[in-house]
């Protein structure tokens, strides 16, 4: 991962994290504002339950007391004949909006029932008992019905007539007709589940249409409790929050569990709004995040970056590479020091370019001198013999003469190969590229050897890779180079020895392995055994392996050598 | 019920209603009712097979054929044979006074709440069938109306009315009004109102004949299941407050009045011994449904259904009767032959036909084979009981047995 990555990710993923938090802290402010006033509407719903309630009740209480009142309650209370009054109380209720009604006698048995009219005769016991309901007041009460029992908001009130007593007991029910007259803000609810049965039964839970049972285990809390619970059902936008609430009866047992449910489609509302607008501006953000981002690793890592790739200049061998300055920062500082320290690296170069070039020529001046003076001395001799016999010796000049001239003819012949040598090296050509058999050139060569192989008595051997691939190079040079090779070996073999010429397939190339058994070279000469002008021998212009090394050069292969001493030499030449 | 039956021989008063004398020879099936012969023995007589005879005076003749009675007290029944002809010519003649001369013409409207929906009028059956021969149907709307007109060439002659005028489907509560308000001359009305009526109004009302039972069904075939429900069932109360009072408590099928013994079955409630018996069933027996097919009756049902959860069985009212295990049914006596009647009566409920009782033993025992095992348990016998206009006139419209008799009606203001 380069610098420019690391930065930007760092960069991205700060504006990211920075973002979110923000989105999160927006949203849990927003939330938290809105379960204050989701709070505050369910007490005030409470509250207005309650109030509602309470005139129900007193609603009750006037319509109970308003029959008691009248003259056909008192008629039946000083009817020595209940038979004749039995739909009595359906009548009554009626006119009064009463869900619920009974007449009944002094002992509480029913003389007539609005909603259970063939229940007369029965006796209703606690309106008898002294203790439990008090007149003027509304409280809740498990009415039996002909299809089951319900819960009710009831009132009692007596009348007392004609030294007879009635009992007038009724009210509403509470269902979802009840329920469905509470004016309620928009997006609550209210559910009663009447706690009639000794287990939870949906169908108790008046309100819900469907989906009882998700009340279940709210209202089994409450009625286990008997206290006041909140919990949150559902999820999504169909969430709510729920407010449950016991209803005690006159005899403290719990009769109802009032269920407040206040949508929070508005908070999911409210939240998947926030969310989207986060979610846009964060995309914002972020995305002018990684612009900026882009755009200052862009421009803190450019310097960096010219600086890594004037490194890899001068690391490819152009030491003149420079790195423009453009700021006095830490960046600028190390732009130039890079350019300090390229441009002493150019001055060095020059320097031991010029050293090495001074020592060239020195080099090439003492090999010249050297070459030269070698067959100059016999010359000088020769000459000076000849002038020393044609003064001395007139009648010995003519045989002196004839051999100085042999002599002079051979050293000069001597000067002029030093001198072919030299301009070959001068002037090596370009290699003519065709493809080549190396086994074919291998074997030529050591065949022209053969001679001076038996005088030098050599060994030679040929190991050549039957499969060995045609490869594309200039055959008169690498012959050339293979020549030098071989007259190396024989050279380095002044007591004779083995000479092993060895092809091998090298991948798609070839190799070619010239071997010799000779005293072998140190690692000092191994190094410097391919320097022009560098010999080992007490002859030689030094130039055989350097002319090699460039032919193996100019053919893009390589040239390696492997020697221990004592041990023989190994030249490798790969060829692709 | 004491079976110990001793013969004797008690004087019998014969009233004859002057009204019946007055009127226009018409069968004489009236002979006496207690309350018309005040200070005497109960004693109801019903006459079949009357001889009438009927002239243009307004003589009025009637033989009566041999008969037996029963009577008795809550001892039990004591026989009686009464073996006689009785001849009542014509010799009770009143003075017709100018308010009480027949008068021809207008036409009688009658309300209903029955809804017949048949195609054609009924044929048979108490009601409009009862208005042949004095009148024929001219009009029939099912289900909403029907007018009769007067036969000219009627057997018994012409009668006063030039036609009756019947409109079904007519709740008792919209009878009442229009007969308050004068667009009614006669109206039902139902036992639960009888009391209520004013005491200007003039009824009319036959014996009881409505049988209220429950009749149950094959499913039930615990027979304690059915005895469980037949004691649980408090008559008294029922009778007292949903029946106003009207007709009579009765465990017979045959009324008292038909038959003299109807008193000797029990009709009493035994709520302990109701508990017990459902107690013993097993706990599928003891819920079963009750049907009702008319809805005047469901209340009777609501509370049959009460005492019985009260006797510890389960009985849900369904609104299809005939799918109910038990169902709350009204018969009604076709004859007043009560061995005839009895026959009648298992033959509607499907009964094995008793066997003809030649003697009120025969036919008590015939009765008592009926009702043992509980499959049909009587409850109350109800008579049928009208309300009449002011300006409407005559005999009685309504026989004992509940037949319109409507020939021997006549409407004020009609032509002399």
């Amino acid at each position: 991962m380069t610098f420019r990555t690391r930065l930007l990710l760092v960069f991205t993923l700060t504006v990211v994290a920075s973002v979110g938090m923000v989105e999160w802290l927006v949203t849990r402010a927003t939330r938290d504002a809105f379960e204050r006033m989701e709070r505050q509407r369910a007490d005030a719903l409470v509250a207005q339950f309650q109030r509602e309630f309470d005139a129900r009740g007193r609603e009750i209480v006037r319509a109970i007391r308003n029959i008691a009142q009248s003259d056909a309650a008192v008629s039946v209370a000083i009817s020595a004949d209940d038979s004749a009054y039995y739909n009595e109380a359906s009548a009554m209720a009626r006119a009064h909006g009463l869900g619920l009604l009974e007449l009944a006698g002094g002992d509480g048995a029913i003389i007539s029932s609005a909603e259970w009219p063939v229940r007369f005769g029965y006796v209703e016991e606690w309106l008898a008992a002294p203790t439990g309901w008090k007149p003027g007041t509304a409280f809740l009460r498990r009415e039996e019905l002909p299809d089951g029992f319900t819960l009710a908001l009831v009132a009692v009130e007596t009348v007392d007539a004609g030294g007879r007593q009635l009992f007038v007991a009724g009210g509403q029910q509470l269902d979802q007709d009840f329920l469905a007259t509470l004016v309620l803000p928009a997006g609550m609810r209210v559910l009663l589940y009447r706690n009639l049965e000794p287990e939870f039964a949906p169908h108790l839970l008046a309100g819900a249409a469907a989906g009882a049972q998700e009340f279940q285990p709210l209202i089994e809390r409450v009625i286990r409790d008997r206290r006041p619970q909140v919990a949150t059902l559902g999820s999504g936008s169909a969430a709510e929050t729920i407010h449950a609430l016991p209803l005690a009866g006159v005899e403290n047992n719990l009769l109802a569990v009032l269920v407040i449910a206040s949508s929070r489609r508005e908070l999911v509302e409210l939240e998947n709004s926030l969310g989207r607008t986060g979610a846009w501006v964060a995309a914002g953000a972020i995305l002018t995040g990684m612009l900026m981002a882009v755009w200052a690793t862009a421009r803190v890592t450019r310097p960096v970056r010219r600086l890594a790739a004037s490194a890899g200049q001068v690391a490819a061998g152009n030491w003149n590479t420079t790195v423009e300055v453009t700021s006095r920062d830490e960046i600028g500082q190390l732009a130039q020091a890079f350019n300090g320290m390229t441009h002493e690296l150019v001055e060095q170069r020059e320097r031991l370019l010029q050293t090495e070039r001074v020592a060239a020529w020195r080099e090439l001046a003492r090999r010249l001198a050297h070459e030269l003076k070698n067959p100059l001395f016999p010359l000088q001799i020769t000459v000076e013999n000849m002038q020393r016999a044609r003064e001395s010796h007139p009648q010995e000049f003519d045989e002196v003469f004839r051999e100085g001239s042999r002599t002079l003819l051979a050293e000069l012949a001597n000067l002029k190969q030093i001198i072919a040598r030299f301009s070959d090296f001068a002037k090596m050509p370009a290699p003519e590229m065709q493809p080549v058999n190396l086994n074919t050139l291998v074997a030529e060569t050591m065949k022209l050897f053969e001679a001076q192989f038996v005088r030098a008595r050599v060994t030679a051997r040929l190991d050549l890779e039957p499969a060995l691939p045609i490869v594309s190079a200039d055959p008169e040079q690498i012959t050339r180079a293979l020549r030098n090779l071989v007259l190396n070996a024989i050279d380095a073999m002044p007591e004779g020895g083995t000479l092993t010429a060895r092809t091998t397939q090298q991948g798609a190339g070839a190799r070619i392995e010239i071997s010799d058994s000779g005293k072998g070279l140190s690692p000092e000469e191994c190094e410097r055994l391919f320097t022009p002008y560098y010999t080992t021998k007490t002859h030689g212009t030094g130039l055989g392996l350097a002319i090699v090394q460039s032919v193996i050069s100019d053919h893009h292969g390589r040239i390696s050598v492997e020697s221990q001493p004592g041990k023989g030499t190994t030249f490798r030449i790969d060829l692709g | 019920m004491n079976r110990d039956r001793k013969e004797k021989v008690l004087p019998v008063f014969l009233c004859v209603d002057p009204r019946l004398a007055m009127n226009r020879s018409r069968p004489l099936t009236r002979l006496t009712q207690k309350r018309d012969c005040p200070g005497n023995r109960s004693l109801t007589v019903a006459a079949q097979n009357a001889h009438r005879s009927r002239d243009r005076k307004g003589a009025v003749g009637a033989v009566v054929g041999e008969r037996s009675f029963i009577l008795g007290n809550q001892a039990g029944p004591s026989t009686i044979r009464f073996a006689a002809t009785l001849l009542i010519v014509g010799a009770l003649f009143f003075p017709a006074s100018a308010a009480t001369r027949p008068r021809y013409g207008g036409t009688l409207r009658v309300e209903m709440r029955a809804s017949i929906e048949t195609a054609d009028p009924p044929q048979l059956g108490p009601g409009m069938p009862d208005l042949a021969p004095a009148f024929s149907i001219t009009r029939w709307e099912a289900g909403r109306r029907a007018v009769f007109a007067a036969d000219e060439n009627a057997p018994g002659g012409r009668p006063f009315l030039d036609a009756v005028e019947v409109e079904m489907a007519r709740s008792p509560r919209d009878q009442a009004i229009d007969l308050d308000v004068g667009k009614a001359d006669l109206i039902e009305i139902p036992p639960v109102e009888a009391r209520r009526q004013p005491a200007s109004r003039r009824t009319w009302s036959s014996q009881p004949v409505r049988v209220l039972l429950l009749l149950f069904g094959a499913r039930m075939d615990d027979a304690r299941a059915r005895e469980a429900l037949t004691l649980a069932v408090d008559r008294t109360a029922i009778f007292n407050v949903l029946l106003q009072r009207q007709g009579e408590i009765s465990g017979a099928l045959l009324p008292q009045w038909l038959s003299g013994y109807a008193f000797a079955f029990n009709a009493a409630s035994d709520a302990a011994r109701a508990r017990a018996l459902a107690a013993s069933l097993p706990a599928q027996a003891r819920s079963f449904s009750i049907g009702v097919e008319e809805a005047a009756l469901r209340p009777i049902a609501e509370r049959i259904a009460l005492n019985a959860r009260d006797a510890g069985l389960a009985v849900t009212l369904v609104p299809q009767a005939s799918a109910a295990d038990v169902r709350l049914l009204e018969v009604r006596i076709g004859s007043a032959d009560p061995a005839h009647a009895l026959a009648g009566m298992a033959a509607a409920l499907g009964l094995p036909a008793p066997p003809r009782a030649e003697s009120p033993d025969a036919l008590y025992n015939a009765e008592r084979s009926l009702l043992d095992g509980f499959r049909v348990v009587p409850l109350f016998h109800l008579a049928d009981v009208y309300g009449v206009a002011a300006r409407v006139r005559g005999a009685p419209g309504i026989s004992p047995l509940g037949e319109w008799r409507l020939e021997n009606v006549w409407l004020e203001g009609g032509r002399p």
